[in-house]
This record gives C-alpha cells, structure tokens and sequence, in this order.
C-alpha cells in the first residue's frame, strides 16, 4: 500500500479520536448530532477495516504492512503493524461497535453523560490495540480501552453498576500495575519495546538475561490474563458484563477477546517456533489454563440463573477456547481459533443485546424461577387435554425466538452456523497436526485435554440455553409482549447474519483465517518487514 | 449431471418449502397443499435418483464449502441411502395429508409445516451424506427440529419438558457422534463416506477404534432410543400425533438404526461391536415390549413398542451376521409402515373421541369400524402374524437368533429364547391396543361423540396398511428390489443370499411364531384383569422411572453440583480477586525463573549517598505506614502517601530529571487535593471489635506474608534488572537524535511530543476518558447520609475561615498563569512541556476553589473544561493529521525557524501545537474533575435525596460546566 492509502492504517485510531473530540465539545442537547457523527464514524471504521483486510488479503508478500508514525525508524519510533489478525479484529469492533451504537439510539444513549464520545473511545483504544507494534503503545491502549470501559460500564448507573463497576476498576488497575511491570523488565533486558524488534533481538539474548526476559513475561502474560478472564482472575467479569448496558456489554464482548489477542500475538511472535532457547516459553500453561477457564466456564454456565450472568458465563467459554488453542501452537488450529473467536464475539455481542429485550417482556425473576422449578418440580402437570391448542407466537416473539435460537446454537457450537464450523476447525486440526490424512501424527495431551473441554462445555452450553430459552421464552405466563423497536432488533440481526454468512462461506472465510495464523506462526517475518532487515 | 439436481432438490425443497411456510399467513388449506407439493416432488426427486441407481449410476453431487477442512457438502445416494430418502419422503407425504386434517384450525399452522418441512429436510440431508461432518450437521438438525416440534404445544408443561428431555439426550449423543466422526477422520485421513467405506481394515485395527466406536455407538444409541438412553421417547408423545407418527416411529429414530448399518461394513465384525451392541438391543427389546403392556395411553404403548423394536433392530445390527443385517434393514421398512399407520389411527381416535386413554375406551368398533380394521391389521403386522410384512422380517430374526445361538457364549445362547419371549410380549401389547380400544361394549361417556374420521385423514393410514399386506403376502415382487439394492449398497459382494418368502416349511422359526401367538393370547388373557383394573406404573419395574431419574440427574448436574463447585471456584470479593491475581503472577515468576535461578548482574555499585539514604527510608517507611494506615484512617494514609511521593521527586532531581521531578511534584499536588475533596464524601469506617479476632488476625498474617514476599521478590528483580548492563537499546538513539532530527533539546519533551508523541496521544485521551467517567459518575452520586453534614468550617460566614491565606491564594492566580505559559512554551528545549503547564494552571485554578469556594470561583470565572479538552484533543490528532497532508505518517513533525527579523529566529516545531494540544486536554480534564468534585457540597447542601432507584435516569442533571 502506498500513497494515501497508507494512511489509512493510523485511520482506525485517528477517526474515533476525531469525532470523540468533537462529541466532547459538544453539548449534552445535541445528542441527534452525535448520533449521526457516531454512526458515521462507525461505519466509516468499517469501511477502512474492510478495504485493509481485502487490500492485504488479496496483495502479495506476506501480508504485514507497517506504519512509522512520526516518520521515525522502527525500532525507536513507534510503528503500527498490520496483519491480516489486526484488520480481521478491526473488521470485528467495527461491527460490534455499529451494533452497539444502533442499538443505543432509542434509549440507552440518554441513560448517562457522553455515551457517544466513550463508544468512539472505547473503538480507538480496541483499534489501536490491535494495530500497534510496539508494547508500550500496547500499554497506552489498554489504558485508553479500560478508561473507556470504565465510563461505559458505569454508563446508566445504578447500584449494581457502581458496585461491579467499581470492582473492575479496582481490578484492572492492578493489572495494569502487572503490565507496567512485564514490560519495564522486557524493556531492561531487551533495550526495545519494538514487538518485531523483540522478536529479533531475544534469539540473540545471553543466557544470563533469559530468566529476567521470562519472568518479565510471565508477568505480562498473567496481566494479559486478567483481562482475558482466564481462571482464576475472571471473576470480574461476569457481574461487571452482567450489570452492564446492553449496548456497553456487546463491545464489551470484544473488549475480552483484547486479551487474548494480546497473549497470542506476542506467544506467537517471540516465544513462536524458530525463536531459539525461549520457544514455546508458556504454551502448556496457556493450554491449562485455558481447559481450566473452560471448565469453570461450564460450570457457571450450569450454575447461573439469569440471562445476563448467563451470556457473561459464556465468555469464559470463549475465553478458554481461544487460550488453549493458542497455547496449542499449532497453525492449523489458530486458524480455527480466529474463526470462534469472530463467531463467538459476534455472538456473544447480540446474546448480550437481545437479553434486554427479551427482559422488558417479562415478569422480574422469571429466571430464577428456570432453575429453581426444576429443583422442586414444576408443581403438577398441566391438564394437557384442554390445552392442547397451540398459542400464536406474535411476530416480535418469534423474531426475538429465533434470534434466541440462532444465539445459542452459535454459543454452543451447533450446527448449522459459525459456531459449529470454527468449532470442527479447531478440533480437526487438533486431531489432524499435519493435515487432514497427511499422515499419522502423534496428538499431544493437550489436544485431547482440549477436546474433552470444548465437547463437554458445548453439552453444558446446551443445557443452560435450553433452560433459559424454554422458560423465557415458551413458559411465559402472561404472554405479554415486549415493546421492541425494530432499530433494536436490526443490530441483532445484523450480528447473527454475520455469522451466517460465515457458515456459508466457510470456504474463503477459512482461507483467510488460515493465512492470518500462518503469517502469525511465521514470525521470522516480522522483523524483516517492519525492521526493513533480516535477523 | 441431472441425477445431481435431483439429490440438491431432494434436499433443499424441503427447506425452501419451510421457509415459505413459515412467512405464510395462517391459512391451513393453503398450507397444506405448500407442504404436499413439497413433500411429493421430494419424493419425486427421490424417486428420479432412485432411477439412476437402477441404472447403474451412483448419483452424487459435490461442493467445495470448506475443502482445507476436508469439508465438502456432497450428497450421494446408493440404494441404502435410497431406500431411507424413500421413507422419510414418501411417509412425508402422507403425514402432510394427515396433518391437514389432525391440526386444529386454532393451531399456528404456518410454524408446524415450517418445522415439519425442515425436518424432513434435515433428514434427508442425514441419508443422502457423503460426508460424515456434514451427516452431524444434519444430525443435530434433526436434534434441533425435533425440540421444536415436540414443543410445539408451547404452552403444555408436558411438551416443554419432553422437548427438552429429547434434545438434551439426542443432542448430546450428537456431540459424542461428532466426536467419534472426527476420530474416524483421524484414522482414515478423509471425512468422505466413501473414504471411510473404503478403509474398513484400518479402521478396526486402529488403536483409537474402540474410543470411535463408543462414540459413534452413544450418537446413535441417543438417537434410536436405545437403553439406558431410551427414557426420552415416550415423552416425546406430547407432540402432536403427525410428528409422533413421522418423527418419533419412522424417521428420527431410525437415524440411529441408519447410522449403525452405514457404517456396518467398517465398524462391525468386531466383539466390541457385538459386546456393546447386543445386551443393549436385547435389554431394549425386552424392557420396551414388557412395559408396553402396562401403558394406558395409546401413544405410549406405541412409544415403548417402538422401543422394543428399536432393540430387535439393534440387535440383528449387533450379531456380525451377513444375514441379519438383511433382516434388520428389512424390518426397519415394515416396522416404519406398521408403526406410523398405527401412530395416525391412535391420532384419528384421539381426533374423534377426545382421549386416547385405553381404560376409557372401548368398543370403537361400532362407531368407526373402517378405522377399527386399518388399525387391526397394522397391530397384527406388529405382532407379527402370518401374511403380514412384520412377520417376514419377525420370522428372519427367529432363524438367525437361532443360528448365532451356535456359539458357545451366554449372552448369544439365550437369543431364541429372548426372542420368543419378545415376541409374545409384542402380541401381548398388540391385543391391548386392539382389544382395549375397539371391543368390548360401547361406551358414552367419552368427551366426543366418536364417528369416523374425515374420508383424507383416513387415506395415509390405508395406504400404508394397503403396503402392510402386499408386502406381507408378496414380499419379493414389492419390497424385493428396493431392498436387495439397499442391502448391495452396504454389503457389496459379499451380500448373502436369502429369501423374502413367506412360507418356508414346517421349521424352528414357525414355531417360535406359533409359540409367541398363543403365548401372547394367553399372557393376554392373564393380566386382563390387571390392566383393566387400571393402575398407573409397571409392575417389577415401577422403581425405574426414566423422567425422574433424568430430572434428578439434571438438577444434580445443573444446580447442586454445578452451584457448589461454583462456590468453590469462584469468588465475588473484591479482596480474594486481588490476592488471586498477585499470589499467580507470584507464581508465574517464580516459575519462570526457577529453571535458571535469579542472579545479580556485575555492574559497580555505586557509594551510598547518606541524604538519598534518609530520603528513601523516610519514603519506604511512609509508604508502609500509609498501607498500613489505609484501612481506618485513610486521611493518615493520604498524607503519608504524599511523603512517599516527595521522596520519588526528590529521587528524580538527585537523579538529575528535572522534567520528571516537575510532573511528579505537581500530579502529587493535585491528586493529593481532588482526593481529599472526594475523602470528604466517604462514610466513616470504625474499627470494629472482631477484626482482633484469631481468624481475622490469621488472615491479615496470610495477606501480610503475600505482601512482603511479592515485594521483596520485586525488589531482587529490579535488584538484577540494575546491576545489569543496559542492552544496547534505543535509548541512545533518543539522545543522538532528539536535537538534531526532533529540533529540541530537552529530551524528555522530545520524546513525549515527537518521538512517541502516539503514546502521549492516547494518554492525554487516557486522561480525558478518565474525567469524562468521573464526571458521569459524579453527577449522580449521592453520598452517604452520615457524610452529608455541613461541615463546621462552612457554617456560618466562611470568609472568617483562611482569610490571609485565600487572599494570598488569589493573587498568586496570574502569577501562576505567567508561570503556566513559560513552561509551555520553554518545553521544546527546558524543563516544563504541555504536560507541566496544564498541571500547573489547573493547580492555579484549584488553588482558586480553595481559596473562595465553588460558589465564589463560579461567580468570577467561567471555565468550560470540556471544551478545553476536546479543542486539546483535536489539537494534537490535528497537528498528527496534517502530517497526512503533506504525504508524511501521521505525527511527522515539522521543525524550523521563522526569521522574526530584528527579534531573532523563533524556533517553530509543529510538536509545540501538539504540545498546546497536551496542555489543554490535561487542563481541562484535571479542571473537570475538580469542578465535579467541588460541585457536591453546593448540590448536597441543596437537598439530600434518599438513594435514587436503579431505573430513575432522566431527571435533569447537575451539569459540571456552565
């Protein structure tokens, strides 16, 4: 890419700070203007995400690109780094973050102060975060999505709010503190916080400066955890997503995947194979704690009575998924990972969305009454013979069913859509390390610890929506229907068609999967691209 | 080519036709026609393929969907695969005619074709596979449909739980499938069928085959109702009849029977396959027919019927026997045609009477005679009396029964008997069915006046009673072709060669046939009285109820087990999150470094330098006591922090950085001060008399030990990491270039406004972000009752109060501002920068607040914080974005110097915009906050509101600005 189409890579962090500067200026009346000047910025992130992911997809060479801001040298100014995972991830927040902003438009944008500028916000630090090539500028993002968050998750305050978001701040801090920590040591043993330059400089490392290397991260990685929710320092999560607005959770719904992209770029690119005595440095470790999250995850699942706690139980799920396949180091199966990870984040967004509106329909604590109906028995049945006339579901309720169902199946990885498919990726190629009949291969311990999960939390996730989607939805007594707006529905929608297209075309969506986690387990490359020399 | 099309409609018509439906306003008639057509050119399409493999072809058609996967959607039809696609769409087709009639013109008619159309298509797409990934595609669709349709009746508690029962047993076994499908790949390096056909050797003596085959068998175990998972079928029956006929006797169940045989000629031959297979078909026939006997509902007793024979089925698949297999997929046709006739003629009674209780009917003969000799001719095919298809394949199962029973094991020697034993217990429950509902004297009290049915509702059940017979007397000119390609399909040339007759001597079998008939009558006979005297449960077996122990299990998994290992694994304290995230990063370290051990580097230490000695140890000490302090006495703990901060600046200047001394010095003023302004609003915490309490003390000993040891470890770290020789890093760089490329001789500046003038970007945006929340945060706190008391400082006349000093205060504010201005603009090449300025003049205006008080400030000065910040915030994105102009990255900076003439030259760095950009946005955030701060003693003093309801949201805010 050159000419004015280069630009377009700082564009993703540029925009969001444009208009939210503008939004700041702007006076709480105007809200219809920040709306359009939200959406346009949105839409307009999309657009760029898109044309950068098919720009690089399509070109030649290996698919990274480099930005030097400032114009200065790589190794000492920062740069943004390119991939097809970076403009994958931007394509994702563009479109997470056009639902939430839809979403928003007919009530939650009056529910507290500055709900535009935070959403512009919260995009440019996911944006810059996935961009970046350099670790402190990492940092910097963190902070800038986390502040965001901060202000979005206590957006419409309340008790429940202030409280889970309090803890999240609390938490988030110190691990930003773990962070700063991690990549202070890196940076004293290294002398760079260029990640490509990093990836070239630690093969090199004495010997006597790998422990301090390790250590350092050891602590960036728990930090990268804490975000992620791995188990056990997800606790945050559940009620902080739960209590959250609708249209804050859905972008929080990516906001988790942040983590995890974090450990992934940086396993991958400088503890990756071919990076000497270090390689594979915490790739078991990711993989028990990943099983691990998937089991509590599971667990939870099981375990939780209401919607909300149900959908943020789910990210644990995800979570986990995407940590152990990482940890598995196997390029096959990081394809499959990219492909859950956009399914799984999709979903996990319009489940967050829908809750609420299928909420509004219903009697306050109808969910408790899910699990707790079937620990005491659902009184006596029915006299089926007059009932036997089945009730018309009004076309709000069917739309919100069968987004319901298009929900859970993409949660718990059934058939026919995207979760089923990232899901049989991952496992094949777990199976399958060389290919598909290239060969026997042994599979490691791990493959199979990470089989028994996804099945086992796929039959956990069955059940729990199966629950929550019968009482919600089938045993409503009242049959009141909630008043939906069809803008709220439309991101929904939007969300799971995404996914459905996934599903169809798998094809050329796995191809483009398959060469992002290749560049990623090629990390020879990067510093040839962006250092302009070989190592 | 053609054949091709024939297998995509096959397949995809049926979903067209339920999307049509479903968007279909509610017009039965309408419907029903939609679906027939549907159904019927299904059964065409099937019909066209079928000709092709009579032709000699193997019709299949192949798309790339996901080929690096190894996934393909194919579809191909050999005569197994046809003889399925024959029953799933032609019973379809009649199912749709019965339906029209059964479905009540109130019911939601467009949902039910939908579902029904789309499970006819999910089911086709199971048969006509060549991919196994794909076949547990439409596997779980199946699974998916079948919840839906058996919930159709939403509003019954009955549908709700069978509908969940059955998805939660099938579903399951449909992940246990697809894990053995995957494994199978594994093995044979393709999910192709073809492949997978192809390699039957290497399957079975692959290490991995058991583990396969276990999961492949509790796939299909789920699905046919197999014990012990058999339990979810007969509550499945609360779905209306149509499906119960189609779903629940002749197709769904029988995936499983069409998975087993599909797979027979690679995974059978073994004795696993025959260990698990045949106790399970044996227990399932058995069981199925004994406690069909004690059913009063028709349904059920066709339910658990259907269960027995599910278990003969599975257990022909099970005996590794050529012959057998004939047999088995032989009486999976008749057993489709005599169940599904007889499901639709329990559904017309139920229709015309209103119960389908077999204690309250009786002598429907009378009134419905025709429906009365359809009805009895199916229960005789499933009794299996002579003439009838039942009794042909019945007969099969008796000779091979006979022939394994050869083989010396147990479990093969006692088969004839178990057969026989069976087979009167199905005579048994065929007689009730018949006897219970159509003879004996007429009864009135029934909640219909019973008739006969509509003449179409009848049609489907004549047409497969009509099948019944002639297949029955003329087994090899009907079914004989289809099935001979079916068994070719599965068995190639090792088919064996049987015959379909009915009439094969005077031998064994007959006579196994003879004994089950009067067996039957008699064993009828016997508990006649029994059945008739109308007790709910089975005799023997009344303590195995299959709902409660599923339910049970169900609860146990998700709630009480779940819940407690939830508690056990989580926690909601802020505290334990805390000390989990510092105790594994502890560990990840030590971890880390245990390998290699932790040593010291070798650079020269330095003399101790006494006063840094004291500085640092009064800094050390404070910042305990402040932890220490934190808990009670936070305004303590606030203070001494504050000396621990004077330390780290007196640390910076000795290590001769000017820059950092100064932003240190001036955050630590104005952190120091907005938390105080906020201490004010937090409720007291008194010292409670438990916290001395050992277990208490236990804990804060526990936290102590974790404190010291993660501090001291980080302590030797950084140890190690200084007495190290610096890397060769880019720090030099930095000090080469700041002057000569970034046009500024203060480093530190340079770097923040050049070099990583992005970082600075995002933490000006940081700072932003952060006042924005505080702000939104803020306008809606109400404090603490306690808190809300005017302090005695501020009763009364204030002015009284700090007199000396506010006028002090005041006249310092435009020196400060002078101040502000100098170190902005002196940053470039001296101490100061946007960042200390902005500081310094929002410590001017603090210094204001304190001084006169909000109100007084607010009547003299007018600051719009927010736009300062936003005009900062697009000043520096601004000076980045105007590099992009020029063709430069973003952030390129611009350096020169303007001839000013008889001044001198003025240096000019378009990083002194970015800079003012930086000194705005952190004025005005720090001035935000602080206004925010300021404005809860002027709000609280207004009114103090008891707490705000969660929902109440739109009242007016108090706007920190104008």
């Amino acid at each position: 890419m050159n000419g004015w189409e280069q630009h377009l890579a700082v564009a993703p962090v540029a925009l969001p700070l444009i208009v939210g500067a503008i939004m700041v200026t702007l006076d709480e009346q105007r809200a219809k203007l920040k709306a359009a000047l939200g959406l346009a910025s949105i839409l307009g992130l999309l657009g760029i995400a898109v044309f950068l992911a098919i720009r690089l997809h399509v070109g030649i060479g290996p698919g990274i690109a480099v930005y030097r801001l400032g114009n200065w040298p790589a190794s000492f100014g920062i740069v943004l780094m390119l991939d097809r995972l970076s403009a994958l991830l931007l394509i994702v927040t563009a479109l997470l973050g056009l639902a939430a902003q839809l979403y928003a438009l007919p009530r939650w944008q009056r529910m507290g102060a500055h709900f535009h500028a935070l959403l512009q916000f919260q995009l440019m630090g996911l944006n810059g975060a996935f961009l970046t090539g350099d670790l402190f500028n990492l940092f910097v993002f963190f902070e800038v999505l986390l502040a965001a968050s901060y202000g979005l998750a206590l957006h419409g305050s309340g008790v429940a709010r202030v409280k889970a978001g309090l803890h999240y701040i609390a938490v988030n801090l110190a691990a930003s503190l773990l962070f700063l920590i991690g990549v202070s040591m890196i940076y004293g043993v290294a002398g760079t916080l260029n990640m490509a330059d990093l990836a070239a400089r630690i093969p090199q490392m004495p010997a006597a400066n790998r422990p301090l290397l390790e250590a350092g991260a050891a602590i960036l990685g728990i930090a990268f955890l804490v975000k992620a929710a791995a188990w056990p320092l997800g606790f945050w999560l559940v009620p902080t997503y739960a209590a959250a607005s609708p249209p804050a959770a859905a972008i929080f719904s990516m906001m988790s995947k942040v983590g995890i992209y974090a450990v992934a770029r940086l396993v991958l690119l400088l503890f990756g194979t071919g990076t000497g005595a270090s390689a594979g440095f915490g790739g078991t470790w990711l993989v028990a704690g990943g099983v691990a999250t998937i089991a509590f995850g599971a667990v939870s699942v099981l375990a939780t009575q209401d919607l909300p706690r149900l959908a943020g139980a789910n990210v644990y799920i995800s979570s986990g998924t995407l940590l152990a396949a990482v940890g598995a180091g196997q390029v096959g199966v990081t394809g499959g990972a990219l492909f859950y990870l956009v399914s799984s984040a999709l979903a996990i967004g319009a489940f967050f969305l829908l809750i609420e509106l299928l909420d509004r329909g219903r009697d306050i604590g109808a969910d408790v009454l899910a699990v707790t109906l079937e620990a005491y028995g659902e009184g006596e049945e029915e006299d089926e013979e007059d009932d036997a006339i089945g009730v018309p579901i009004p076309v709000t309720m069917a739309i919100l069913g069968i987004c319901f169902l298009c929900c859970a199946l993409l949660l718990a990885g059934l058939p026919p859509l995207s979760g089923f498919i990232a899901k049989f990726a991952m496992l094949n190629a777990l199976l399958n390390p060389a290919g598909l009949g290239k060969g026997p291969a042994l599979i490691p311990w791990s493959g199979w610890a990470l089989l028994i999960a996804l099945f086992l939390s796929g039959f956990a996730t069955i059940l729990a929506m199966t629950r929550a989607g019968i009482r919600n939805l089938w045993a409503t007594e009242d049959g009141a229907v909630p008043r939906v707006r069809a803008i709220e529905i439309a991101p929904i929608l939007m969300l799971l068609l995404v996914c459905i297209g996934m599903t169809v075309a798998a094809g050329p969506v796995m191809r483009y999967m398959q060469a992002a986690a290749a560049t990623l387990h090629a990390p020879q490359d990067y510093p040839r691209q962006v250092l302009g020399r070989t190592r | 080519m053609h054949d091709a099309i024939y297998l995509l409609a096959a397949v995809l018509l049926p979903y067209l036709g339920a999307v049509v439906a479903a968007l279909l306003p509610a017009n039965a008639r309408l419907l029903a026609w939609l679906a027939g057509c549907v159904a019927l050119a299904t059964l065409a399409m099937v019909g066209l393929g079928f000709a092709a493999i009579e032709a000699g072809g193997l019709p299949r058609f192949d798309l790339a969907w996901a080929p690096e996967l190894g996934l393909s959607f194919s579809l191909r039809m050999d005569g197994f695969a046809g003889l399925f696609a024959f029953m799933v769409s032609g019973i379809g087709v009649l199912i749709v005619l019965y339906a029209r009639y059964y479905m009540s013109p109130e019911d939601p008619i467009p949902r039910f074709f939908a579902f029904l159309l789309a499970f006819m298509g999910s089911m086709m797409g199971v048969v006509l596979s060549g991919n196994l990934i794909q076949l547990v595609f439409f596997w779980e669709l199946t699974s998916l449909f079948s919840f839906l349709l058996i919930g159709y009746w939403q509003n019954v508690a009955a549908a709700r739980n069978g509908a969940r029962m059955a998805l939660t047993v099938t579903a399951g076994g449909g992940l246990a499938l697809f894990a053995g499908v995957l494994i199978l790949g594994h093995i044979v390096g393709s999910y192709e069928l073809d492949a997978v056909l192809a390699s039957g050797e290497a399957i079975r003596a692959h290490p991995l085959y058991l583990p396969a085959l276990v999961l492949i068998l509790l796939g299909a175990m789920t699905k046919s109702a197999q014990f012990p998972f058999h339990f979810w079928l007969p509550h499945a029956m609360a779905a209306p009849t149509p499906v119960s006929a189609y779903l629940h006797s002749a197709t769904l169940v029988k995936a499983g029977i069409f998975l087993m045989a599909r797979l027979w000629p690679v995974l059978a031959g073994t004795d696993a396959w025959f260990n698990i297979l045949c106790p399970v078909g044996l227990i399932t026939l058995l069981l199925g027919a004994y406690v069909a006997i004690f059913q009063h509902d028709m349904k059920a007793l066709l339910a658990y019927s259907t269960i027995s024979h599910l278990g003969l089925i599975t257990l022909l698949l099970s005996l590794n026997s050529d012959l057998a297999m004939v047999a088995a997929v032989f009486h999976t046709v008749n057993h489709a045609t005599f169940k599904a006739s007889l499901f639709m003629a329990a559904g017309i009674i139920d229709h015309e009477t209103g119960t389908r209780d077999i204690r309250r009917l009786s002598g429907l003969n009378e009134s419905m005679p025709f429906t009365a000799r359809l009805a009895l001719v199916a229960a005789a095919a499933m009794a299996g009396v002579p003439l009838l298809n039942g009794f042909i394949s019945k007969e099969m199962f008796f000779s091979e029964a006979l022939t394994v029973a050869t083989a010396t094991s147990v479990l093969h020697g006692i088969l004839p008997v178990a057969a026989t034993l069976a087979s009167i217990l199905a005579v048994t429950y065929s007689l009730r069915f018949i006897h219970g509902a159509f003879f004996g004297p007429p009864v009135d009290d029934l909640p219909k006046q019973p008739h006969e049915p509509p003449q179409f509702m009848r049609v489907p059940v004549e047409v497969l009673v009509f099948l019944c017979i002639v297949v029955g007397i003329l087994p090899s000119a009907t079914i004989g072709p289809l099935l001979d390609k079916a068994v070719r399909a599965l068995l190639g040339d090792a088919t064996p060669s049987y015959s379909l007759a009915v009439w094969h001597g005077f031998n064994l079998p007959l006579a196994m046939s003879l004994v089950a008939l009067a067996g039957g009558i008699a064993l009828y006979r016997l508990l006649y009285r029994h059945l008739n005297a109308g007790l709910e449960g089975t005799p023997l077996l009344g303590f195995l109820d299959g709902r409660r122990a599923f339910e049970q299990v169900m609860v146990f998994i998700s709630w009480r087990f779940a819940r407690a290992l939830v508690r056990l694994m989580a926690t909601d304290r802020l505290q334990i999150q805390l000390m989990l995230m510092v105790c594994t990063a502890l560990l990840a370290a030590t971890l880390a470094l245990l390998p290699h051990g932790l040593a010291a580097g070798d650079v020269a230490l330095t003399a101790v330098d006494p006063v840094v000695a004291i500085i640092w140890a009064v800094g050390g000490a404070c910042a305990i006591a402040a932890a220490y302090q934190a808990k009670y006495h936070r305004l303590a703990a606030l203070v001494l922090l504050g000396s621990t901060g004077l330390a780290t600046c007196l640390t910076f200047i000795w290590f001769s950085a000017p820059d950092l001394a100064l932003t240190q010095l001036l955050v630590e003023i104005v952190t120091t001060v907005l938390l105080l302004l906020g201490l004010r609003w937090m409720p007291r915490r008194i010292e409670t008399a438990g916290s001395g309490a050992p277990l208490a003390r236990l804990r804060r000993l526990r936290d102590f030990v974790i404190a010291a040891v993660s501090g001291l470890g980080l302590a030797a770290i950084s140890y190690a990491m200084m007495t190290r020789v610096s890397p060769d890093g880019i720090s030099r760089e930095f000090l080469t270039r700041a002057y000569k490329e970034g046009g500024g001789t203060n480093v530190v500046n340079v770097i923040l406004v050049d070099f990583r003038g992005f970082d600075t970007m995002g933490e000006i945006t940081v700072l932003g972000v952060v006042a924005l929340t505080v702000f939104a945060l803020l306008r809606r706190f109400r404090p603490a009752p306690e808190s809300v008391g005017v302090p005695d400082q501020q009763q009364g006349d204030a002015r009284d109060w700090l007199l000396v000093p506010s006028v002090t205060m005041r006249l310092l504010f435009p020196v400060i501002i002078a101040v502000s201005i100098y170190l902005l603009l002196r940053g470039h090449d001296q101490p100061g920068g946007g960042f200390i300025a902005g500081l310094m003049l929002a410590v001017g205006i603090l210094v204001q607040y304190m001084a006169g008080g909000t109100r007084w400030v607010e009547d003299h000065l007018r600051v719009l914080p927010l736009r300062w910040m936003g005009f900062g915030l697009l000043l520096a994105v601004g000076t980045g974005v105007a590099a992009t102009v020029f063709g430069r990255p973003f952030l390129t900076s611009y350096f020169a110097y303007a001839d000013l003439g008889p001044l001198g030259k003025l240096p000019l760095a378009s990083a002194v915009i970015f800079d003012l950009g930086v000194f705005a946005l952190v004025f005005g955030a720090t001035v935000l906050i602080l206004i925010v701060l300021a404005h809860q003693s002027v709000r609280s003093q207004r009114a103090a509101p008891p707490p705000p309801p969660v929902e109440a949201l739109r009242e007016p805010a108090i706007a920190g600005e104008d």
